[in-house]
């Protein structure tokens, strides 16, 4: 993780804009009471409960099946989905595949040159595959062409190119859109002798299949600073932070399931506050869930099926 | 500007990979029209007012815009000097090249024609003309747009340009564009667009100075045709039939037509032993001869054999509707089949779709009409495996007398014969022009002009030696060197020498036109010269691969001229053992160029005893060594009849018919020259393991022998085909005294039995396949004719790099390219083989026209029905049929006469009465030419002895009507 030198009188402020309660002096003509508030001010001026500005664009990078671009803050993904032919594993015939490579950008941080943001990668890897291992999460079955022989398998590639805190949660909402944004060319299989089959591929680059993608999961990282816990926690707040916990979310008939968790930090967490973290992260990724679905909405009506004209960050 | 095509695609391993392109749109393209006052041009107008075309659609001078389908089916109209101003879209050029690469190229002959003004806009490139693909549009939608597009953006834009004062005072009609299109639906929705469009067919008839530009007009359906009922099943579409392959319900293969039945055919599969039989109109469902087609496969019981009946179609007219007792007389022909013998059948499908047509062009005549005035006529193409054609055309009357090349256009369900057009007249039948053209084309071979890139790679005339080309080359020109040739030889590719050295040997040199010299890799001269492969000889008549100026001139090693050669030069001992050899490029000044007559007379002359003479003798003599050793090596001496004719110099017709003679001095030439070879093989071979260009020829398989062991035991000779040696000494075995031409005709049935040999790349096969079973040598290459095979002049270049001589290029190591070439030449110097052949067989009936002679003759072979006789005199090979076909009157005929030969199984003889025919027998046969059928001369036989009352004609000039001949003669087949 991109490491934020922080002095102690500044990890306090921090602290103290999440937690501190302080008192403050009312007066009242006929008595005089003093009321204990809860100051829920971050150094941003968000409550605990908000994220921070997101700005999302798809279907930039043509040369994938499917892109998105996700800036939060000052956290910059950019996903691109490949689609490949391949054979599904014998024990889930009738599954496809997904597969997940997460490729931390020297860009974004000087550490990460080398082999430097590997293990940054790697778990952000794991918890997206957690998250996604699910059929009721993902539904593997859409990516299934014929069963026990051919099945499309996924390629999603995340690029980061800045670090600016919560990355799982960039990420996975990255990967939705990308996702979302997704074309598969239609095909139709024949059935040759033997019983093996063969796939023919339509010719008009506009007949495509899309992947249904209400169940996909987001992640919510909800940090513990402090007695309190908080989502969208920036680069600073990590630093403060001594444990997190990032709860997948994901979408059935209008309410959140819950399809995995994932501890990072080294603290230790009640089983009372664990709860809480866990209802919290499923509100939040409830709430983003549907803002998110209604953004890509309606940036495919604007753009329509034609490919976009290209104007963009990367022209 | 820029944009991204974007299209999906498969790969071989089942990958599905999306691909995406940048494609630039520019703003700098000329629309190449002299009316434009804006464009950019970066080349001369292409589009100029000086060309007008008159129309009555449109009477304003106009440009053309082509859709694609108007270039693909009007190919023709196209290419006659009436369309000019004419603009050819990127997207048309494409979409032709997609289908039919022919097509596209003979479009760019045209756009490449400066003077026809055919301009190509590249409308995709443009930035106001560029279509991107919407979504729910076809790719054919996408560039049907695109072509509207482009009309339309130039007629605006032309607009524009003739808006100006100037223009308007100089009182001009304004130029407009016009789209000729035969879609329908593009039509349409142009004129919504507001473009000026018509029909290819409709612009064709409004085309006031040119009314018989008509005939040239693909005709996909005749107008005001009545409705007919379909004749045959539908053909499945492509989907389907890609289906089927799959599922193996369907079979592919070429489809080869009957020559001898109309109404059967065969189909050539992988995997499958035999070729599958396809009988019956339905069955073949307009398949045309060389298409690959979709055949499924009868159920067993449904089987037949294939008919060894003769069925030729009887004359049909152009309105005629198949008449009923047609279709039942047909079907009483199929029932006979049914009854075939169930060991006798073969697998036996039907025609299902075409996967490809090879409908190429056909020559053939027009056949008379009964109907005067009438525009639809049918075509008869020479070839019998091709179906007549029907064609519509105003100047019957003038080709009526005339072989003209026609071709298909399609064959509708509904149409018993294709449709097809008149593409050009080659001239009056039986005129040696129009004839030889005719077997020109038939055999494929290239026979045009030498274009005029191709002769610009010739060298410049006056053409001289500098000091810097004798520099590199070793200086033979004081050596007594000379030629050898048949005479009236213009392409003198080889020459020899023979000198003593002081140590007691004999120094012997061939040496070679340099041809490699003037022909430089990869360049148009060369490329055409491996296109032709080789040259063709028709009598009195030469096809050259390479231009006369080099075949005829700067290549050909005349007497007393100085020539670039290459040289290859052993040392041998008395007893022609080779000590040395060596190779190299040299000058040369051959001191005489010889006839094998002359040259044998100088040696045969014991009163000359000049440097050449001498060295003739010396060459001869190691030549019968040589030979000898070759022998008994195994090589094999085969022949064939092989004639001379002597042609009348102006009029092209033959004269005199000779048999070849064979001389000590062909002999001498060919042993040198297969030395030459042999060496030069065996270098390539050792320097260029991977890539050399060699030549074989495969032992046959033994069946192939089962004839000639047959024949020869009937005899009371015993043939051995185990071994090139063994057959070699059982061949020589084969004398009778009393029949001195028998080992000849053995010999001849031997040559019979071979396989066709072949070039190949030496890195493509093992070396024990690179056997020349035929000349029994490890190893074989052509060397010695550069000037007519280019093989040859692949072998210098091998041989040029491999001692330094010349420089090396990256093609001549690649074998995949060179194995192209050498696939090709085996195609062509086959095909040149089979013109020169049918040339012979031409100049043959043109010889016997009007004449009857009665000559010597031998039988070949006994047949069931008939005796195949060969005249020696002329290498003739005809049939004399004993008894007439099932079919028809001449049987009745036959019965008459009773005349009754009985056919023995066993000893395969023919008797009749005590006269019995035995193979090789001699008779007397008299020759005459039926002309009844003008497309198909046929040479007649007839038995004159031994004398069989009733079948024999009569020695005497008078035939005695009572006793009618009663010989049937149907066809005749020459092979040699």
């Amino acid at each position: 993780m991109a490491y934020v030198a922080l002095s102690e009188a500044e990890k306090t402020f921090i602290l103290h804009g999440v937690e501190v309660i302080s008192s403050v002096p009312l007066f009242n003509s006929l008595f005089k009471v003093s009321l204990f508030l809860q100051e829920d001010f971050r150094c941003d001026g968000r409550s605990r409960r908000d994220y921070r500005p997101m700005e999302l664009e798809t279907g930039l990078v043509s040369n994938a099946s499917g892109s998105a671009r996700l800036r939060l803050a000052n956290t910059d993904i950019l996903v691109g989905v490949k689609t490949e032919i391949d054979v599904p594993n014998p024990l889930t015939p009738e599954f496809g595949k997904i597969e997940f490579f997460v490729d931390c950008s020297a860009n974004a941080t000087p550490e990460f040159e080398g082999r430097g943001g590997s293990d940054l990668a790697q778990e952000l890897i794991l918890s997206l595959q957690n998250a996604y291992e699910s059929p009721l999460a993902f539904d593997y079955r859409t990516l299934c062409l014929i069963p026990g022989q051919q099945c499309w398998k996924l390629y999603i590639d995340i690029l980061i190119l800045e670090c600016g805190g919560n990355l799982h949660d960039a990420v996975s909402l990255a990967a939705k859109a990308a996702l979302y944004n997704t074309k598969l060319p239609r095909v139709t299989a024949t059935l040759l002798d033997a019983g093996i089959t063969d796939l023919i591929i339509s010719d008009n680059p506009y007949d495509c299949t899309r992947i249904g993608t209400d169940a996909v999961p987001l992640l919510v990282t909800v940090c513990k600073i402090g007695d309190y816990c908080l989502v969208d926690p920036t680069a600073e707040e990590e630093v403060c932070s001594t444990v997190s916990m990032v709860v997948s979310v994901s979408m059935r008939n209008e309410t959140p399931f819950l399809s995995g968790t994932h501890m990072t930090g080294g603290g230790s967490m009640h089983r009372d506050t664990m709860l809480n973290c866990i209802q919290l992260g499923l509100s939040m990724g409830e709430q983003l869930n549907k803002l998110l679905v209604k953004m890509l909405k309606a940036e495919e009506t604007r753009v329509g099926p034609k490919r976009p004209k290209t104007v963009g960050f990367l022209k | 500007m820029q944009t991204l095509r974007e299209f999906t695609r498969k790969t071989k391993r089942g990958n599905i990979l999306k691909i995406v392109r940048e494609h630039y749109l520019r703003d700098d393209i000329g629309c190449g029209s002299d009316l434009c006052q804006y464009c950019f041009q970066n080349e001369a107008y292409q589009l100029t007012s000086d060309h007008e075309i008159k129309s009555s659609l449109f009477k304003y001078p106009h440009y053309i815009v082509l859709d694609t389908n108007v270039v693909l089916d009007q190919i023709d109209v196209l290419e006659e000097d009436v369309f000019h101003n004419v603009i050819v879209l990127t997207t048309v050029l494409n979409e032709v090249k997609h289908k039919s690469s022919s097509i596209y190229k003979r479009l760019n002959e045209i756009i490449h024609d400066r003077t026809r003004n055919f301009y190509v806009f590249v409308n995709e490139h443009h930035k106001d003309t560029y279509a991107d693909r919407e979504p729910d549009e076809t790719a054919n939608d996408r560039n049907d747009r695109a072509i509207r597009l482009a009309a339309k953006w130039y007629d605006s834009h032309l607009q524009t340009s003739q808006e100006s004062k100037v223009f308007q005072r100089s009182g001009r009609t304004a130029t407009r564009v016009i789209l000729l299109s035969d879609d329908a639906g593009n039509r349409a929705k142009a004129e919504a667009e507001g473009i000026l469009v018509s029909t290819a067919a409709d612009y064709v008839k409004s085309l006031e100075d040119f009314p018989l530009l008509v005939d040239k007009l693909s005709q996909k359906s005749f107008e005001n045709e009545k409705q007919a009922l379909p004749q045959y099943p539908p053909h499945l579409s492509m989907k389907e039939l890609l289906e089927g392959f799959r599922q193996k319900k369907l079979l592919q293969g070429a489809f080869q037509a009957s020559r001898e039945n109309y109404l059967e055919g065969s189909v050539n599969v992988e995997n499958y032993e035999k070729a599958i039989l396809i009988q019956g109109r339905e069955s073949l469902n307009r398949a045309v001869d060389g298409d690959l087609v979709a055949v499924e496969l009868l159920p067993e019981s449904e089987w037949s054999a294939p008919s060894e009946i003769v069925l030729e179609e009887k004359n049909v007219y152009a309105d005629d509707v198949p008449s009923e007792d047609r279709v039942e007389q047909e079907k009483e022909m199929l029932q006979q089949l049914q009854t075939a013998p169930v060991a006798e059948r073969t697998p036996t499908g039907r025609i299902v779709g075409i996967v490809r047509r090879k409908w190429r062009q056909y020559c053939g005549i027009l056949q008379p009409s009964l109907i005067e005035d009438t525009t639809r006529h049918i075509f008869v193409p020479a070839d019998r495996k091709i179906p007549r054609i029907r064609i519509e055309t105003r100047q019957a009357d003038k080709l009526q007398n005339q072989r003209i090349i026609v071709t298909i256009d399609s064959w509708p369900r509904n149409s018993r014969y294709p449709h097809g057009h008149f593409v050009r007249s080659l001239g009056p039948l039986g005129n040696m022009a129009t004839e030889n053209e005719v077997i020109l084309l038939e055999h494929d071979v290239p026979h045009c002009k030498f274009s005029e890139e191709v002769l610009s790679f010739l060298p410049k005339m006056p053409w001289t030696i500098t000091p810097e080309d004798y520099a590199k080359r070793v200086d033979l020109r004081d050596l007594y060197i000379c030629s050898v040739d048949p005479p009236g030889c213009t392409d003198i590719d080889d020459a020899l020498h023979c000198r003593e050295l002081p140590n007691g040997n004999l120094e012997v040199g061939v040496h070679i036109a340099d041809v490699s010299h003037f022909i430089r890799p990869s360049n148009a001269l060369d490329k055409e010269a491996a296109a032709r492969g080789t040259t063709v000889y028709l009598v009195g008549k030469r096809i050259d691969m390479v231009p006369e100026l080099l075949s005829s001139n700067l290549c050909s090693l005349v007497g007393g001229v100085e020539r670039f050669a290459f040289s290859c030069i052993w040392e041998l001992d008395k007893e022609a053992n080779v000590l040395a050899k060596r190779f190299h490029k040299s000058v040369i000044k051959s001191k005489r160029a010889m006839t094998y007559e002359e040259a044998q007379v100088l040696i045969d002359d014991s009163s000359k005893n000049d440097e050449i003479t001498k060295s003739l003798r010396n060459l001869n003599r190691l030549a019968k060594i040589l030979k000898k050793r070759r022998m008994d090596n195994g090589a094999l001496v085969l022949a064939s009849p092989e004639i001379r004719f002597q042609v009348d110099s102006e009029t092209h017709e033959p004269l005199e018919v000779e048999a070849k003679q064979m001389r000590d001095t062909n002999s001498m030439v060919e042993e040198f020259m297969l030395l030459a070879n042999i060496t030069v093989a065996q270098h390539i071979s050792n320097e260029f393991t991977e890539c050399a260009v060699l030549r074989r020829h495969p032992k046959p398989p033994p069946t192939n022998f089962d004839p000639l062991v047959k024949a020869a035991r009937y005899q009371g000779f015993e043939v051995s085909t185990e071994t090139g040696l063994e057959l070699s000494h059982s061949l020589d075995k084969c004398v009778k005294a009393d029949n001195p031409y028998f080992n000849m005709m053995i010999r001849i049935l031997t040559t019979r039995c071979m396989m066709q040999a072949v070039y190949f790349i030496s890195g493509s096969l093992q070396k024990e396949e690179f056997f020349h079973y035929g000349l029994a040598a490890p190893i074989y290459t052509h060397f010695t004719s550069p000037i007519r095979r280019y093989s040859d002049i692949m072998v210098h270049r091998l041989l040029a790099a491999s001692i330094g001589a010349d420089s090396t290029y990256a093609q001549l190591l690649e074998r995949k390219s060179n194995e192209e070439i050498c696939n090709n030449l085996n195609y062509r110097h086959k095909m040149a083989q089979y013109a020169g052949r049918a040339s012979v067989a031409l100049n043959t009936h043109l010889f016997f026209r009007g004449k009857e002679e009665d000559e010597e003759g031998y039988v070949l072979f006994v047949r069931k029905n008939a005796l195949q006789v060969l005249i020696p005199k002329y290498g003739l090979e005809g049939t004399l049929y004993l008894k007439s076909d099932k079919d028809g009157k001449d049987g009745l005929e036959r019965t008459k006469s009773e005349v009754v030969f009985t056919f023995n199984e066993e000893d395969h003889t023919q008797r009749c009465g005590n006269v019995i025919f035995h193979s090789f027998d001699p008779v007397t046969v008299r020759l005459s030419l039926d002309s009844t059928n003008v497309q198909h001369e046929k040479l007649v036989f007839r038995l004159v002895k031994p004398y069989i009352k009733g079948f024999s004609v009569e020695t005497t000039t008078e035939v005695d009507p009572e006793q009618p001949p009663a010989k049937k003669m149907n066809k005749q087949k020459k092979k040699k």
